[in-house]
């Protein structure tokens, strides 16, 4: 299953062109996830709707853009990522860090017992080098 | 054929029908009905000469005369159901390849007794205990211990 | 650096005289300069430079004429330089600026003069002379690059060259090697030996030196050296001709507590580390300066390391402290840093196992227990090995605890900590070597501290100082006399009935070095008064001679003291309830009560481990930055060579982070703001690599009215390889003592 022959089309007209076209995205790239599961074994670490939910965030990201030609071009860059995705050029590591685990890292959990903790605890309980 | 079916009586008169059975079914007789390689191996076998067997089980045989140039040596595997070429240790080779007209137990007097080692045939596909990791690899029991120190261990008194 | 200067000029000089002769130089011989088969001519033909370029002497190298009737002026190469009578040529060459290439020379030992290789030609003379024994003569004009010179150089290294085997690339030395230097830069570029080469049995010198004695160069370098500074005699010359070895007579071991410094000096690959053995090469070395933990003394070293690797320690000059020598302990106890190590914080579960837990759990549980116990039940004891930040970091953190119940170990209950001077070695080490009597009272200098016992012997054996010693019997390597083995003899001496003290009051810089191993005493105060008397009767305490020392035994005791780790009551220890151990091996914990909450901080599971209820690793001394002050006061610094281990943090991190769990913040959050918090205690921890002298002398102290029992001085150091908790790790020192120490 490649995307390779999917080409975004010029510019959308409007903001409602824009906005279809992202549903668009969205749901092909919900279509996906089951190769994706598939290919990266992902069955262990995450489930299909966790990372429905996870794509569905990163273009809650950015909700706020109206520009139908910015928004074109996210599209764009969404659309050449799942594409690298489903086509296995990426390994299991980058989708779990990217998708799974997220910028936060592991540990993000953790943030709540150090609140209050100075600078020099956090480094401390991270590594001995700071 | 009529000297084969002559000897197999033979050999039924002088051990009996279960005992011709039983080597029937070890010689991979039986197992020939459903594999055409080894039945054309047995027939081919026939008025061949055993040139010899190596310490795996493996048959070598020879047939000058009448069979056709660079067909006239071949190997009866010792096992009928998984065989492959990897099987053939590495001084019959020489043999069953035509490389040299010096039969496996001459050559096995050369191999070096400190540190030649055993032949072992190539277990791709037979499962990860059984093929062979590097010893970096996580797979490998012996896998090398990067570590630098050793750790001081709790549990001693 | 001075060779390849040397090397350059070399050749400079032969392109100048090649270029005329080449022409008719049909055949090529062997010297690689044709010109030399007429040396006369081209000597002749070589007019002084008319301007001198500035040479600066090698190394560093300088002079202090302490009588300038006694300069003289020689030339060197055509460059007046002046130099105190009795220098030899070799030593004025090198205060005008020129590297002798030698072997045998050695400016710490006695001279031989037997490898040749420094022939230079002098003026007059008819033949080339072996500079490093010919004294210099006023007005003597030296050649050191002359063809005849370099035709010498050439020749000798084609000897030496003869039977030396061809093994460089599976040569330890290899790298670092004078010989491998020294035929680049002045053998020539083919041999004519064509015979076979000689060979020799290799000799056994115990677990640290190994010998390929076929290598040999036979400059005598380690038989001067065994004899002159460590004071065995164990080492000597046999046979002769090319029948000539270096060996040890009747096979025995090297048993000397200096035996490593034989890798050091010998110029070839015959003896190098056995322990270090075809481990690494020279060149794939990080070199980190740092600082010896293992005793008191504080001796300069260079470790060098590998990625996460200790591959070897070596020694740094340091006129002061160590001169070039390190002892074996220092050398060879590196291999401990790699085992035994404590990596992740452990808790000592309910069925008395421990579990590794990540160090917020770990710190939780020690900030939870120190706020369950009463404040004057809180025990804190330092390590040996500690280091000053760490110290100052604990006392802070317990003093905010409301403890004041913390010391370092070996400093016994009552230390005197007030005055500086009762403590410190105050003549310095280097100062030793004025002294003229010596008297050592509880202390037995050899295995204390080995570079104080070589700045003795150095002395004695130079102006023949007398040494008396009060305490057990035990093994020196110079002449001394056995006084008594108890305080009696010491209270003998103070009343002046004993014969030594005669000795001590005539003499001009008589001094006194007292064993730390007295500190653990109870009549420590009344033996020290006596000593005391002592110092004031013979007037060793004046004003420009402070001949009263205390010999230190651990690194971190000076600067324990000089913090103020002083417990506030002698039995805290056993009513303790929590007691937090930063590296602490050698206390004993039997008085501990069995309830009470132990706390281990520390890099080696050692001996406190396993009383311990939890273990913080820590970071050992290679892999941290800290300051320890040596026995004689002087302030120096160890830096990280490695990376720590596993899990473990710097000391004084670990504690700073517990104080804030325990809601006790500390103000300091980097090793610069502990310093400055140190500046406020004892500023004199911050004059790096500067000897702080005591300011007052230990005879304001009022007397003591106690008395001096009759027990005997015991041995402060029983087994002198494994002293700490590194050490006892190590196999290389376990083997030293299963070996060497053997009666």
């Amino acid at each position: 299953m490649s995307f390779r022959g999917v080409k975004v089309p010029a510019n959308s007209a409007s903001l409602e062109e824009a906005r279809t076209r992202v549903f668009d995205f969205f749901r092909s790239a919900c279509r996906s996830i089951p190769t994706i599961m598939e290919i990266y074994n992902l069955e262990d670490v995450v489930s299909p709707s966790q990372l429905r939910t996870s794509i569905a965030s990163q273009i809650r990201n950015h909700s706020h853009i109206t520009n139908p030609k910015v928004i074109d071009m996210l599209l764009f860059k969404g659309l050449e990522e799942l594409n690298n995705v489903v086509e296995h050029a990426k390994q299991r590591h980058h989708i779990i860090g990217q998708y799974v685990v997220g910028r936060g890292g592991l540990v993000q959990d953790l943030g709540m017992k150090d609140q209050g903790a100075s600078n020099f605890l956090k480094n401390f309980y991270d590594s001995n080098y700071f | 054929m009529a000297s084969v079916l002559k000897g197999a009586l033979k050999s039924i008169r002088e051990r009996g029908l279960g005992n011709f059975l039983r080597e029937l079914r070890e010689e991979g007789y039986l197992s020939c009905l459903a594999d055409g390689n080894l039945l054309q191996t047995k027939i081919h076998n026939i008025g061949a000469t055993l040139v010899g067997v190596d310490k795996f089980g493996n048959k070598y045989y020879e047939k000058l005369g009448e069979t056709q140039y660079g067909r006239h040596r071949w190997v009866e595997y010792a096992l009928k159901d998984r065989y492959n070429a990897s099987q053939v240790p590495a001084e019959w080779h020489g043999w069953l390849h035509f490389i040299t007209d010096h039969t496996g137990d001459e050559l096995l007097m050369l191999k070096p007794k400190r540190y030649g080692v055993e032949h072992k045939e190539n277990l791709s596909g037979e499962g990860d205990e059984y093929i062979y990791h590097s010893k970096g690899h996580s797979l490998n029991p012996g896998q090398r211990d990067w570590t630098r120190y050793r750790a001081w261990e709790p549990t001693k008194p | 650096m001075g060779l390849g200067l040397l090397a350059s000029r070399a050749l400079r000089s032969s392109r100048i005289f090649t270029s005329p002769v080449s022409r008719n130089a049909i055949v090529r011989t062997i010297v690689s300069t044709p010109e030399l088969q007429n040396p006369e001519a081209s000597a002749a033909a070589q007019s002084p430079p008319e301007d001198l370029p500035i040479r600066t002497p090698v190394a560093g190298a300088r002079v202090e004429f302490t009588n300038p009737d006694d300069a003289i002026e020689v030339f060197v190469d055509g460059y007046p330089v002046k130099i105190p009578k009795g220098m030899t040529v070799l030593q004025a060459c090198e205060l005008a600026g020129v590297d002798i290439p030698r072997f045998c020379y050695h400016s710490r030992l006695s001279i031989a003069g037997n490898c040749r290789m420094c022939l230079v030609e002098v003026e007059k003379s008819p033949k080339p002379v072996a500079s490093c024994a010919m004294p210099a003569l006023p007005g003597m004009k030296i050649k050191t690059d002359t063809p005849i010179a370099k035709k010498a150089r050439e020749g000798v290294m084609e000897f030496l060259l003869m039977n030396h085997p061809l093994d460089c690339p599976i040569c330890d030395q290899g790298g670092e090697c004078d010989l491998q230097d020294q035929s680049m830069a002045f053998g020539s570029d083919r041999g004519r030996f064509t015979e076979m080469k000689r060979s020799v049995v290799d000799k056994n010198l115990g677990p640290l030196v190994k010998t390929v004695m076929t290598r040999c160069i036979q400059c005598t370098r380690c038989v001067r050296f065994a004899t002159e500074v460590a004071g065995v005699q164990d080492l000597g010359m046999l046979g002769r001709g090319s029948g000539e070895e270096i060996g040890t007579y009747v096979e025995k071991l090297m048993t000397s507590e200096l035996s490593g410094n034989v890798i050091d000096i010998c110029p070839v690959g015959a003896l190098t580390s056995k322990p270090f053995a075809f481990k690494a090469r020279n060149w794939e070395l990080k070199g980190t300066e740092s600082i010896d933990v293992t005793d008191a003394v504080g001796s300069n070293i260079r470790i060098d390391s590998r990625g996460p690797e200790v591959m070897r320690i070596l020694p740094r000059l340091n006129e002061d402290i160590n001169e070039e020598w390190i002892s074996d302990k220092t050398r060879f106890f590196y291999d401990g840093l790699k085992r035994q190590r404590l990596n992740d914080p452990m808790i000592r579960g309910a069925d008395g196992r421990f579990k590794a837990v990540s160090w917020r759990d770990a710190l939780a549980v020690v900030a939870e227990v120190i706020h369950q116990v009463k404040p004057e039940e809180i025990v804190g004891v330092a390590g040996q090995l500690s280091d000053a930040e760490s110290m100052m970091a604990l006392k802070d953190f317990l003093n905010k605890m409301g403890s004041n119940n913390i010391w370092c170990e070996g400093n016994g209950m009552h230390p005197n900590a007030d005055l500086r001077s009762g403590y410190l070695l105050n003549n310095g080490i280097s100062g030793l070597e004025k002294a003229d009597v010596f008297l050592l009272v509880g202390t037995q200098p050899r295995v204390e501290a080995a570079m104080v016992n070589a700045r003795i012997r150095k002395t004695v054996r130079e102006t023949h100082a007398k040494v008396g010693y009060i305490g057990p019997p035990t093994d020196f390597n110079y002449d001394y006399q056995h006084l008594g083995t108890g305080p009696q003899t010491l209270t003998e001496i103070a009343e002046g009935r004993h014969p030594f003290y005669s000795a001590l009051s005539n003499a001009k810089n008589p001094v006194i070095i007292v064993g730390a191993g007295i500190f653990e005493r109870n009549d420590k105060d009344a033996i020290f008064s006596v000593v005391e008397t002592i110092a004031k009767k013979g007037n060793i305490i004046r004003p420009d001679w402070n001949g009263l020392n205390v010999l230190l035994l651990n690194a971190a005791q000076a600067a324990s003291l000089d913090l103020g780790l002083v417990p506030e009551s002698e039995h805290s220890i056993e009513s303790a309830k929590f007691v937090y151990l930063m590296g602490a091996d050698d206390v004993s914990l039997e008085k501990v009560p069995s309830d009470a909450f132990v706390v281990y901080q520390g890099h080696h599971g050692d001996q406190s481990v396993y009383r311990a209820n939890v273990i913080l690793p820590a970071a050992a001394f290679t892999e941290k930055e800290g300051t320890y002050v040596n026995a004689e006061g002087c302030a120096q610094q160890t830096l990280p060579a490695v990376p720590t281990v596993g899990d473990a943090r710097d000391d004084w991190k670990i504690i700073r982070a517990l104080s804030e769990v325990a809601g006790v913040r500390l103000p300091y959050d980097t090793l610069g703001a502990i310093r400055n918090r140190i500046r406020t205690v004892a500023p004199n921890l911050l004059h790096m690599d500067e000897r702080q002298p005591a300011t007052f002398s230990a005879l304001l102290k009022p007397e003591s009215g106690n008395k001096t029992s009759s027990t005997p001085f015991g041995t402060a150091v029983e087994n002198f390889y494994m002293t700490n908790s590194i050490t006892r790790a190590s196999k290389i020192m376990a083997q030293c003592t299963a070996m060497l120490l053997k009666k």
